[in-house]
């Protein structure tokens, strides 16, 4: 039991450790390297690090350092409003679904069977195909994949909780409904709920990097970690540095939200409703 | 250095080379599979790669595009508008039946139908009637003299009964080439073998495997690893380096007939100003795209005709990267930065403009990004947009762009790269680019016969078009090709290896 | 149970309508026209409408997709703009490939995650645990291009002991000339599968070394395995007998869901190792918009999807006899 304890604070700790570095990393990064993003100099190309440039050079001789840091912020941005836009659209319809039940939740599940049965990259790819690129479109494609996940589990998990004694409870004194999903459900489902977006934030960034080897991801010069390695891998065999630092940089960032993520599940979900339902994408 | 490469290269692809592993398949990477193995309806440069050894055509282009005697054994041009071809007698299809004047008249007549669905069909509209006259002589009648017929009837010949018999060409290819289908596995490999009974009487003992692998950086990779034998453009720059100096390869790099262009939107209200879009193109820096982007594969362009082309001139230049004379320029044509804000304004109207290319070439995207860095430094607010292709061309197509970085491949004459381009009729003058004089130069350059008149002519047009800046030629695309030792073919500047495939 | 199954089929039938619909609204959406595509830049725009007219496109989107609808039930998928053949075609030789690699990684997956799980949970709390645990959470942190990039380098390039791209011999039927006696064609085909495999392998071996030490754990926690302990039997047979079982049926559960995300996933794998397979072509008929191969395959996918979770459910009655369909 102690066993127990000790893992999942060192899971807690370790990931929220690396979030910390990377959230210092997006706030302070550009500022003390001296170098704007997009300053070209075709002269210094794929250095390697220096006093000048501590993490080297890209392609185009831009500072990797303020690449990777102003990068970061722009990944974090898309993996972090695409989980929440999901989040917010999974929940509402997973509750609705949950809790009406009858033809609705057969409807709204049908819906939710459709958008699981195309494969997560290939509904990803058509929609950024079909908005263009940019952040927005990007994060919006990626909602559109992740946010079953959220439906389905926060569906079952108001299912079980609409049949418990509380919930009768609180029908026998005359709540509405409303308030009922709101203040009795609702709660219930915040932990799986915040386990999974964690972990979800990992996925996306991944995601992310793999449109872009593919070619859709964010336009340049606007720099996300899933362009510099994707650009990066161009460079693999003549300049490895590049790569390396961008697959590091997204390696260590979702270790570290994953991490944290199964902190978070051990201490908020210890009955596994999140694990039990997850459904992760590769891609 | 590049040059003297360049000119071993030509060398290269017109001999064979020693050391041949005869019973062995020459291995191709390919960046694609084959859409169809019809020549009429190919599209893509895998289909032209492998069409091009399982068919012949009535000519065949040398290495200076020069076209030679293939399926037809002589030509003449009796009148401005008539052609007479003469056939090799007992040329042999894959199905065994005998070649005729027939097949010949099939083909084209097939290819002008638009039912077929035929890309290049444009190419051939001038003609006005294709007749056998015998079984050994087709009669090619011209509704206005064309020049540019001859360069264009490489064509691969298509067997007509085997076709009207049901036959399909597009998974099941028959034709009169030193190569025939063995097996096709969509998406991984096509495989070709030998064909004994080719008219040449002289093929070599290897047949050709195409193996497809998506990602250049893969396609490189597998070809160091062994498993493959040849791989040639699209290649990543980045990987040519690092193949070149390996003592397993050889390598060659040749003039392509290709361009990689800027097309400047004549149409548009910014753009439409002739001073400024001199004064735009005066910050491209063509070098350093060519020299750092591509690596030295490609070469700096001057101008609208190819070095490679009868109708070159090095005296015909567009405006050089100056970003000096550029800043003069703009001033000039009023816009200064007038709030200090660090781009360029005129009656309180910023100079932004939106550079576009397509997301399935990452060297494009990678000169557009340069191309906005050099534009963002010397006053003009430049953005990119990046789109997949069919949304891209869609705009383009449509006269949306403003600035859009393009290419045009297989210009094997001029009139393919200037007619449909720069006439204020032409078909793909998307820009809508208008001026009398070029519009005049370039009927007479599709008119004349006499190949001075032709040359006088393009070199007239291609200087207007060099001051009034409708495209911006960045470079000419090269040619890369490498293959590993042993092996005993190369292809010619277009990835072709009809020529090659036959002793 | 065989009720069971007609319902479930049946089931598929509003998903397959409703899949058909959004994929063609996407497909609305989309910019850029078929037509232009396929003519090549240089086409001229009567060129284009012509093909407009020959393919239909230029009729009302209802039309066009009541005529989709019409001709799939009767079971025609019509014919792909770019591949001048059937789509029932395109995607029958499509199939096989990826099943091939996607079977090969789920097997190496499960193999590679159920060893590093068990080892993990009896050696809790030790360096071989950490060591696994470390694994699994890199597995699943790896950018699948990277790893598969990667790899063809150390083992194609470095090492020069398997070839980096393409499909050797089909794999059933050298499976089967290797029980006759012959085995050249299985080994061929397997030093060819062996990295897409691992590639597209890698995530899900990560995830499935994580349920199975989970799931273990607490199976090992209950009291029938402590009673099944003070009986005396082996500690061996305790694992694995008991404690395997448990953590199957969560694998299982699981493996079903990332099945359609593994066929999916398979996209970026192909691209790399030049794979022949399903994946590659879904990419290539989005960036073509070859709308009707598209829908093929979309429906080829939700179809294998349903497929694979109903025999999830058949498999997880086998494994859990408490379980029964009606």
């Amino acid at each position: 039991m102690i066993m127990k304890a000790g893992s999942r604070n060192l899971s807690l700790t370790v990931g929220g450790a690396i979030i910390a570095v990377i959230v210092l990393f997006v706030l302070f990064g550009p500022m003390v390297s001296g170098y704007e993003f997009d300053q070209m100099d075709m002269r210094n190309r794929l250095q390697l690090p220096s006093a000048l440039h501590w993490l080297g050079t890209d392609n185009f001789g831009r500072d990797l350092w303020t690449r990777m840091a102003v990068g970061a912020r722009v990944s974090m941005v898309i993996a972090l409003s695409s989980v929440a836009i999901a989040v917010v659209v999974g929940v509402t319809v997973g509750l609705v679904s949950g809790f009406f039940g009858g033809w609705v939740d057969l409807v709204v599940m049908r819906v939710v069977d459709i958008f699981l049965g195309i494969p997560p990259i290939v509904l990803a790819l058509a929609i950024v195909a079909a908005l263009g690129p940019g952040v927005v479109n990007l994060t919006l494609s990626l909602a559109a994949v992740f946010w079953t996940e959220y439906a389905r589990v926060v569906r079952s998990v108001t299912l079980s909780q609409r049949e418990a004694d509380y919930v009768a409870a609180a029908v026998a004194l005359g709540s509405s409904k409303i308030r009922i999903l709101f203040v009795e459900i609702l709660p219930n489902v915040v932990g799986p709920v915040i386990v999974l977006a964690t972990l979800g934030i990992g996925t996306a960034i991944i995601a992310e990097s793999g449109l872009s080897f593919l070619g859709f991801g964010v336009e340049p010069p606007t720099p996300t970690w899933g362009w510099t390695l994707a650009y990066g891998t161009r460079y693999l065999r003549s300049d490895p540095w590049l790569s390396t630092v961008a697959g590091l940089a997204i390696m260590i960032t979702v270790l570290g939200f994953n991490l944290f993520g199964d902190g978070l599940r051990d201490y908020l979900d210890p009955r596994g409703v999140a694990r039990r339902h997850r459904r992760m994408s590769s891609s | 250095m590049n040059f003297k490469r360049t000119l071993s290269a030509l060398a290269i692809a017109a001999l064979m080379l020693p050391g041949a592993a005869l019973a062995q398949n020459i291995r191709l990477g390919a960046d694609v599979d084959a859409g169809t193995l019809d020549p009429r309806v190919m599209r893509d440069t895998t289909a032209y790669r492998v069409i091009n050894l399982l068919y012949d055509g009535l000519v065949q282009l040398d290495a200076s595009l020069q076209p030679n005697p293939d399926l037809a054994e002589s030509w003449s041009n009796p009148e401005p508008t008539v052609w007479m071809f003469n056939l090799r007698e007992g040329v042999k299809f894959h199905d065994g039946t005998t070649l005729d004047a027939d097949d010949v008249v099939y083909t084209f007549e097939t290819i002008l139908d638009p039912d077929l669905k035929a890309r290049f069909r444009s190419l051939f509209t001038p003609i006005e009637t294709i007749e056998a006259v015998d079984p050994q002589t087709v009669r090619i009648t011209l509704k206005e003299p064309y020049a540019p017929l001859l360069s264009y009837l490489d064509m691969g010949i298509v067997p007509k009964d085997f076709v009207e018999g049901g036959g399909d060409l597009s998974s099941n290819p028959v034709g009169t080439g030193s190569m025939k289908l063995n097996s096709w596995e969509r998406g991984s490999r096509i495989v070709l073998e030998p064909f004994a009974d080719h008219w040449s009487g002289n093929v070599p003992g290897n047949g050709f495997e195409f193996v497809v692998v998506g990602d250049n950086t893969a396609r490189a990779q597998a070809f160091e690893a062994g498993d493959l034998d040849i791989i040639q453009s699209p290649l990543s720059p980045q990987d040519i380096g690092r193949l070149a100096e390996d003592d397993r390869f050889q390598n060659a790099i040749m003039g392509g007939l290709g361009i990689t262009y800027l097309n400047i939107n004549v149409s548009d209200p910014l753009l439409a100003d002739p001073a400024l879009r001199k004064a735009l193109s005066m910050l491209v820096d063509q070098e350093t795209i060519v020299g750092q982007i591509y690596e030295g594969v490609d070469q700096v362009a001057t101008s609208i005709l190819l070095p490679s082309s009868w109708a070159y001139d090095a005296s015909i230049v567009q405006p050089r990267f100056d970003p000096a004379g550029a800043g003069e320029a703009f001033a000039a044509a009023g816009w200064t930065d007038s709030d200090g804000n660090g781009f360029l304004d005129r009656d309180g109207e910023e100079l932004a403009l939106t550079l576009s290319t397509h997301s399935e070439d990452p060297n494009r995207i990678q000169a557009l990004e340069y191309i906005q860095f050099q534009m963002q430094e010397n006053g003009v607010n430049a953005s990119i947009s990046i789109s997949d292709w069919p949304a891209f061309s869609a705009g383009v197509r449509a006269g949306e762009h403003q600035v859009a970085l393009l290419g045009w491949l297989n210009i094997v004459d001029p009139d393919r790269l200037m007619y449909a381009q720069f006439h204020s009729s032409g078909t793909l003058n998307w820009g809508g680019y208008s001026n009398a004089e070029v519009d005049q130069l370039l009927d007479t350059g599709r008119a004349s016969i006499d190949v001075n008149d032709r040359i006088a002519a393009y070199r007239a047009a291609a200087k207007l078009i060099a001051n009034d800046l409708p495209y911006y030629v960045i470079a000419y695309q090269g040619y890369q090709v490498f293959y590993s030792e042993g092996v005993s073919l190369a292809p010619d500047a277009r990835g072709m290896m009809r020529s090659a495939a036959r002793n | 149970m065989l009720g069971y199954t007609v319902r479930r089929l049946l089931l598929f039938v509003p998903i397959a309508v409703g899949m058909v619909a959004v994929t063609f609204a996407i497909m609305q959406l989309l910019p850029g026209d078929p037509a232009a595509v396929l003519l090549g830049e240089d086409a001229t725009e009567e060129a284009i409408q012509d093909i407009r007219r020959a393919l239909g496109l230029d009729q009302p989107w209802w039309i066009r997709l009541g005529n989709y609808y019409l001709d799939l039930a009767h079971g025609d998928l019509g014919v792909s703009y770019f591949q001048n053949q059937p789509v029932a075609d395109a995607i029958g030789q499509r199939l096989v490939p990826t099943l091939e690699v996607a079977v090969v990684a789920l097997l190496i997956s499960i193999l590679l995650g159920i060893c590093l799980g068990v080892v993990a949970a009896i050696r809790r709390g030790s360096a071989i645990d950490a060591c696994c645990m470390l694994f699994a959470q890199l597995g699943v942190s790896m950018p699948v291009f990277w790893f598969g990039i990667l790899l063809m380098y150390l083992f194609a390039i470095q090492l020069d002991m398997l070839p980096s791209i393409g499909r050797g011999p089909p794999l059933a039927p050298a499976l089967g000339k290797a029980l006759t006696g012959r085995p050249a064609d299985l080994w061929l085909a397997l030093t060819h599968i062996a990295m897409p495999a691992l590639t597209l392998g890698l995530t899900n071996a990560a995830v499935i070394s994580r349920l199975v030490r989970s799931s273990m754990l607490e199976t090992l926690g209950q009291d029938y395995i402590r009673t099944a302990k003070a009986k005396g039997l082996l500690p061996m047979r305790i694992v694995l007998v008991h404690s395997l079982r448990n953590a199957l049926l969560t694998v299982v559960s699981v493996m079903g869901l990332r099945f359609g995300a593994l066929l999916g996933g398979a996209v970026l794998t192909e691209s790399i190792f030049g794979w022949p397979g399903l994946g590659q072509l879904a990419v290539a008929a989005i960036s073509q918009r070859d709308i009707p191969l598209i829908q093929g395959v979309v429906l080829t996918f939700a179809l294998a999807f349903a497929l694979v979770n109903f025999l999830v459910d058949l498999l997880y009655a086998a494994i859990d006899p408490r379980i029964r369909y009606e």
